[in-house]
């Protein structure tokens, strides 16, 4: 009968159940990931309820680093930032896979697998949600010098654009705000960055902008402005570029100033 | 007394040279927004807004880094992306190009920055997210070697004051002194001198004060300073880069009668001979319009009216750009004398493509990167990922799919394990008029009703030549 397990939907909760279902079998279809909240009853399987340990997530962790190397752990890491339900499943298909091959380090090259596709979509999916957000982000200087910016993925994608962003700021104290995820990057001048979860939110700080801001919130909006060229005009082309979605978080596309 | 008379009058033209330097022209009463309202909408027909061909880790004294693949950080409403704060130094030129709104003898308000003015702009502007770096074009204020100066003063600035270690693109001023290129090349990431006109005629013609001689000449002067650069880094690893990312060139299309093979043909030639990472096509957009001036010539430049700028045309010659320099085609397969122009209806790869059926349909699971990159609706990306892929296990079109292959263009051309995805005829006709249905559509063949059945008057034998016997009969 296939063995089903249950589990939190958080990276410690999916190594968890990824280290349960490992250790009872390592042969795809026996087993299966699902998270809390988003499945749907299944006809003939048990389910197991995950228990969470640092310790199982560890060596899970490690366990993937080793065996099936950094790059394939890029895809996967990437993956399971993705809001899909059957994230987790698949990465469990990928790795039990991964066995089967001579060389396990290649998994991700092995496309037509269903689950190593599936890895891969995600991954590529998250990966270029990431990289949108390098575009996309705005920051805004606060009254306290601290640049802060909001925004509003579909993935967890805050420590995929942490180490960008703090290689290109060392010497800023800057802070990113994940509204759909309610979690924080925050990066100290000359300090590595943090991620902080379950804090509250000052809404009255987050307000108050420096003088200059306005001042160089209204050039920008203006150079925007100015640098297209009514004669080519085609916003459908701009639409395709810049999806509607991303715009709410983005200055340049903001009524008025704030 | 006479020496002390002289003295003085040395300190005040070094007085004077500092001055200079530091507030161009007459004083100016303009605002900073007004300045880069103008100095932006001048530099708004450049084309070249790219911040790719390096990467570079900041080092943790400064602000900024650089990535290979570069970087938008927004798109403008005529769907360009803004990757560079893209500003002129000065808009106030001594140069008279017919096609250029800052000629010296148009009436258009005047501005320029200071250096420090454009350095604090451009960091204010990079700490927020906004830019990805400079891109730092000018017009010619008094004199070549007076502009490159403050050019290379501002990017002085940047990079020693503030520490800059972002995208910095810079034109190379036509006529500049040799030595000025050299050292502004050790700060910029990518120089570029704008080609103009595709042939040196057009040139002569349309920029009075430019030549072919003086456009080169930077030109070859960069690429000879990238490959004596790369001697001295195999060298001492830490030796200042210069111009790291490459340089580029622009040219303007639909100012000049110049063909579209002409045109490929020049930007292979700048590819291999200058080693250019990029040439960019520049739609021409008539500005001068509807002004005219006692010396010039009339019908120098071509009216445009309802139809716009030659959009269509630069978007060709753009993927035709593309197939010369990740597929691996060469411009003489392109184009030919006696087909001098681009298809209209079909991209370039395509229309390459049904003029060779006779090698297609190729097998995915066999041909080489070389064929595969061949093949429309397969990119150099997804044609890598087939040839990793079919290693581990024989492909399918399911799996193309996924892949990314594009298969409403693909599936005329491939096989997998000796079956086409549909039956299809490979047939030029026949593709063609399949690959012009722009949505994804299956082929007659497949879906049940097919035109033929429908239409009452679509005779098969109703050809050309009958056509002709009804109509004379």
């Amino acid at each position: 009968m296939k063995q089903l397990y249950v589990c939190e939907d958080s990276i410690m909760g999916i190594y968890s159940a990824i280290y349960d279902a490992w250790k009872e079998s390592r042969v795809e279809g026996d087993n299966g990931i699902r998270l809390i909240g988003q499945f749907e009853g299944e006809l003939f399987c048990e389910y197991h309820i995950v228990e969470e340990t640092t310790h199982k997530a560890m060596a899970v962790e490690a366990m993937m680093k080793k065996h099936i190397g950094l790059d394939a752990y890029w895809d996967i890491y990437h993956a399971l930032m993705s809001p899909a339900p059957d994230r987790a499943d698949a990465v469990l298909g990928v790795m039990q896979t991964a066995r089967t091959l001579q060389d396990p380090r290649k998994v991700m090259q092995f496309l037509s697998h269903p689950k190593v596709e599936r890895v891969f979509e995600l991954s590529r999916m998250v990966a270029n949600e990431a990289h949108f957000f390098v575009e996309f982000l705005r920051f805004r200087e606060l009254e306290n010098g601290i640049l802060f910016s909001e925004i509003t993925p579909k993935s967890q994608v805050l420590t995929c654009i942490a180490d960008h962003f703090a290689n290109r700021f060392p010497l800023e104290n800057w802070m990113i705000y994940d509204k759909t995820h309610q979690t924080y990057l925050v990066h100290e001048s000359r300090k590595h960055w943090i991620q902080v979860l379950g804090e509250d939110l000052n809404l009255e700080a987050i307000n108050h902008v420096s003088r200059a801001e306005q001042e160089y919130a209204s050039l920008w909006k203006a150079f925007c402005r100015t640098i297209a060229i009514e004669e080519r005009k085609n916003l459908k082309l701009q639409r395709n570029n810049l999806p509607l979605h991303f715009r709410r978080d983005m200055l340049e596309f903001q009524a008025g100033s704030r | 007394m006479n020496q002390i008379m002289n003295t003085k009058r040395l300190d005040m033209r070094e007085d004077r040279m500092e001055n200079a330097v530091w507030h161009t022209g007459e004083k100016s009463d303009l605002s900073i927004q007004e300045k880069l309202n103008i100095l932006t909408d001048a530099a708004k027909y450049d084309v070249a807004c790219t911040s790719s061909g390096v990467d570079r880790k900041g080092d943790g004294t400064g602000i900024g880094n650089c990535k290979a693949s570069g970087i938008c950080h927004s798109f403008s409403s005529d769907g360009r992306c803004i990757s560079l704060l893209k500003i002129l130094f000065t808009n106030e030129c001594i140069f008279d190009c017919k096609y250029c709104l800052n000629r010296s003898s148009n009436d258009v308000p005047r501005a320029s920055f200071t250096p420090e003015e454009v350095c604090t702009l451009m960091i204010e502007f990079y700490r927020r997210n906004y830019i990805e770096g400079l891109f730092l074009s000018s017009g010619i204020l008094k004199s070549p070697d007076y502009t490159m100066e403050l050019i290379y003063k501002t990017l002085y600035l940047l990079r020693k004051k503030y520490r800059f270690q972002g995208y910095i693109h810079v034109k190379a001023i036509p006529g500049a002194s040799p030595e000025l290129i050299r050292m502004t090349g050790f700060l910029a990431d990518r120089m570029s001198v704008n080609l103009e006109l595709p042939t040196a005629e057009g040139l002569r013609k349309l920029a009075p004060h430019k030549n072919r001689k003086n456009i080169l000449t930077p030109m070859r002067m960069v690429q000879n300073g990238r490959e004596a650069n790369k001697e001295e880094l195999k060298l001492y690893r830490n030796a200042p880069q210069f111009v790291p990312a490459g340089q580029s060139t622009q040219m303007i299309i639909g100012a000049t009668p110049d063909t579209d093979y002409q045109i490929l043909n020049v930007a292979e030639s700048l590819y291999q001979k200058f080693a250019l990472k990029r040439v960019f096509y520049s739609a021409f957009v008539n500005v001068n319009q509807g002004r005219v001036y006692r010396n010039d010539q009339e019908g120098l430049l071509p009216v445009q009216g309802e139809e716009g700028p030659p959009l269509l045309r630069e978007h060709r010659l753009y993927q035709a750009d593309w197939l010369l320099r990740f597929y691996q085609f060469e411009a003489s397969e392109l184009l030919s004398e006696d087909q001098p122009n681009f298809n209209i209806w079909l991209d370039p790869k395509c229309h390459w493509a049904l003029k060779h059926l006779e090698i297609f349909p190729v097998e995915v699971n066999r041909a080489d990167y070389h064929t595969l990159l061949r093949v429309p609706g397969v990119g150099y990306r997804s044609a890598s990922r087939i040839v990793k892929a079919r290693r581990i296990a024989p492909l399918t079109f399911e799996d193309l799919r996924k892949i990314g292959v594009v298969l409403k263009r693909a599936l005329y051309f491939l096989t997998c394990n000796g079956k086409m995805m549909y039956p299809v005829k490979v047939e030029e006709d026949y593709i063609t008029r399949n690959l012009l249905n722009t949505k994804e559509r299956l082929p007659d063949s497949v879906s049940g009703i097919t035109f033929k059945q429908l239409s009452l008057f679509d005779d098969v034998s109703f050809q050309k030549e009958n056509l002709q016997e009804v109509i004379s009969g």
